[in-house]
């Protein structure tokens, strides 16, 4: 085991060096390719968080994200709030939100909770195409401009946007690792495996679970304000059906375990979405056929791929000292039987 | 009484009418096979189209009903033999599969028939308006044989879950799914059956749906989420309990579009979250 530690510092090491040079040594197309992936990405995690901890699929993760979004494009267009407070207060109303609503889903498990969050998920998206004096209906807000930091404005500098994104991406990566690794974390796995065992053992059952579901909103709300400053608009399809279930597929895609595989499948669907977009209007078509030929035939995703042959290379470099602790992560798609 | 209040009360009823007809079919799918079949709202819209192409084609509007509701009929079943029979059990992957099928339903309909709003003729024999006696109020003839629709189906469905061996197979499975199956009744059969079914009145709704609403794409998950909300109230797997969901979900939503258009959809939040907090199995759903 010690051994399998000293990899995994090197490559996170290495990484975030890498991560930090993108601006100087990637194409302009690269760094916004990034800045997009890490904002979405951001919402992938609060959904994985939700799925591989807890074992529920949320389908309104998206409605956390669009709120901050919504509210940093309100106080700013309208009422030219400058830059700290827009971001706050929306962050804030998402989590408020997500402490309201929290209280209605943590009331249910499994599929309900996926019916549930597809209604209260359609319900905000209604909220924002219909609310027209607010939310200035489908067309939605434009003009929301990103804010100048340390007198470097992000709105003009791709590459002073991606460090300011990219330091509350980190934070965010290290919020939910420490979070997984935490006594909090491990109480929600002992909640996924065994609700009923956890209560009888003292935890205060449902306060974790809610606490979970708040914690995911601050991620997705996170995400939200930096799409509202990168694209400059926010409208409906933020908060729709469409994002969410493209959330979700980046999280099969990536695999629901791992934080990495959050940011992957962002990552790949992300692509995807650019290659396709150049050659074809069929794009919901073709997400969807990947969808049902992912959830068919690989509910682990392509980190789970990536996992098993991270561990082999491991176990061939340093011996046998490979962790075989897959068996109890990958309960997330049997615990629902 | 003022005439919008009047009016609302009216269109209520057949909103609820056309929720009805969408939400039984899901909700016995749903207590059988425990899978939410989120494809529903992709069924009413894609048989509503399908009506239309029918009704333009030969200019008969029962047989556009029929067509539309056949036609999803068949992709019901060939969803449920195909897709969901490879995940049975895990309810969980099988509520997905339906879910990436809607999608696909969604944008094949968008590739057929475009995105501008169409609407269904109402056959010459609905159309016209009645004056309401009493009141002296006119109302569309054809909303009114909706509400008769809808009370027919009820009671088609009631007596055939009640009076039929089928039906009664059906709601044993409801109550108790491992007890009909260790009686040697084919489970499977009953499934696909009930599926099929489903799938029918998804379709008769979207052509009903679309002759008094309008057909655009977008509307599969506006009906979905409706139905959604409808079972949530009412409960899964109770007919009395779809009933009430209906006229609650079809009620609040005409009076909010009536009085406030711009939170007409959201308002339905306060229904759900009410029932929610006290009974979360829904108002006459059966603790799960």
């Amino acid at each position: 085991m010690q051994f399998s530690h000293l990899p995994k510092t090197v490559v996170l090491l290495s990484s975030l060096a890498i991560l930090v040079a993108v601006p100087w040594i990637a194409s302009d197309y690269f760094v916004m390719m990034c800045i997009r992936v890490m904002y979405f990405g951001m919402l992938t995690l609060s959904l994985c968080f939700l799925a591989g901890e807890l074992g529920v699929v949320s389908l309104m993760q998206a409605s956390f994200f669009g709120i901050s979004g919504y509210f940093i494009a309100i106080l700013q267009t309208r009422y030219q709030i400058s830059f700290p407070i827009p971001p706050l207060v929306g962050i804030g109303v998402a989590v408020l939100f997500a402490a309201l609503t929290g209280l209605l889903v943590i009331r249910v498990r499994g599929i309900y909770f996926l019916m549930l969050t597809l209604v209260l998920g359609q319900l905000v998206w209604a909220l924002a195409s219909q609310w027209a004096s607010v939310t200035r209906g489908d067309s939605g807000i434009t003009d929301i401009f990103a804010p100048v930091i340390f007198g470097i404005s992000t709105e003009k500098s791709k590459g002073a946007f991606y460090f300011f994104e990219l330091f509350f991406f980190c934070g965010v990566i290290y919020f939910l690792a420490a979070l997984k690794r935490s006594p909090f974390g491990l109480m929600l796995r002992g909640i996924r495996e065994s609700e009923s065992r956890m209560a009888m053992l003292g935890y205060p059952v449902s306060l974790l679970r809610y606490m979970a579901f708040i914690f995911t909103a601050f991620v997705a709300a996170m995400g939200g304000v930096f799409f509202a400053y990168f694209t400059g608009l926010i409208n409906p399809h933020s908060v729709s059906l469409t994002t969410n279930v493209e959330t979700l597929l980046s999280a099969i895609l990536g695999g629901i375990q791992t934080l990495f595989g959050a940011i992957l499948g962002t990552a790949i669907l992300k692509i995807l979405d650019v290659v396709l977009s150049g050659i074809t209007q069929r794009y919901l078509l073709i997400m969807g056929i990947l969808f049902l030929i992912t959830i068919m035939f690989a509910p682990k995703g392509a980190a789970g791929a990536l996992k098993r042959l991270w561990d082999s290379v491991v176990s061939r470099v340093f011996g046998s000292a490979a962790p075989a602790k897959g068996a109890t992560d990958d309960s997330f798609l049997e615990d629902t039987k | 009484m003022s005439f919008l209040v009047i009016m609302s009360l009216l269109n209520g009823l057949t909103l609820a009418a056309l929720l009805f007809i969408t939400a039984s079919g899901l909700t016995l799918s749903f207590s059988l096979m425990r899978v939410v079949n989120l494809t529903h709202g992709a069924l009413y819209m894609a048989g509503g189209f399908i009506g239309l192409s029918v009704i333009n084609l030969t200019g008969g509007w029962l047989l556009a009903l029929l067509a539309g509701g056949g036609v999803m009929a068949v992709i019901a079943l060939l969803e449920e033999k195909f897709l969901l029979r490879w995940a049975r059990g895990n309810d969980l992957i099988e509520t997905l599969i339906s879910l990436s099928v809607a999608i696909i339903i969604g944008d094949l309909v968008l590739v057929i028939w475009g995105g501008y709003p169409k609407t269904i003729e109402i056959p010459a024999m609905l159309s016209g308006i009645w004056t309401i006696p009493v009141i002296d109020m006119v109302y569309p003839i054809f909303r009114i044989f909706m509400l008769g629709l809808a009370i027919l189906i009820i009671v088609a469905l009631w007596f055939f879950l009640k009076k039929t061996n089928l039906g009664i197979t059906i709601r044993a499975g409801v109550d108790n799914f491992e007890m009909v199956s260790a009686l040697g009744i084919n489970v499977r059969r009953l499934f696909t059956i009930v599926f099929c079914l489903s799938g029918f009145l998804a379709g008769v709704a979207g052509v009903v749906g679309g002759t008094f609403m309008m057909l655009v794409v977008g509307e599969d998950w506006r009906i979905l989420t409706l139905t959604l909300i409808v079972i949530i109230i009412g409960g899964m797997g109770s007919l009395g309990g779809t009933i009430v969901g209906a006229l609650i979900t079809g009620l609040i939503y005409s009076f909010a579009t009536a009085y406030i258009p711009e939170f007409s959809l959201f308002i339905l939040f306060l229904p759900v979250a009410v029932i929610l907090s006290i009974r979360p199995q829904g108002l006459f759903g059966k603790k799960v």
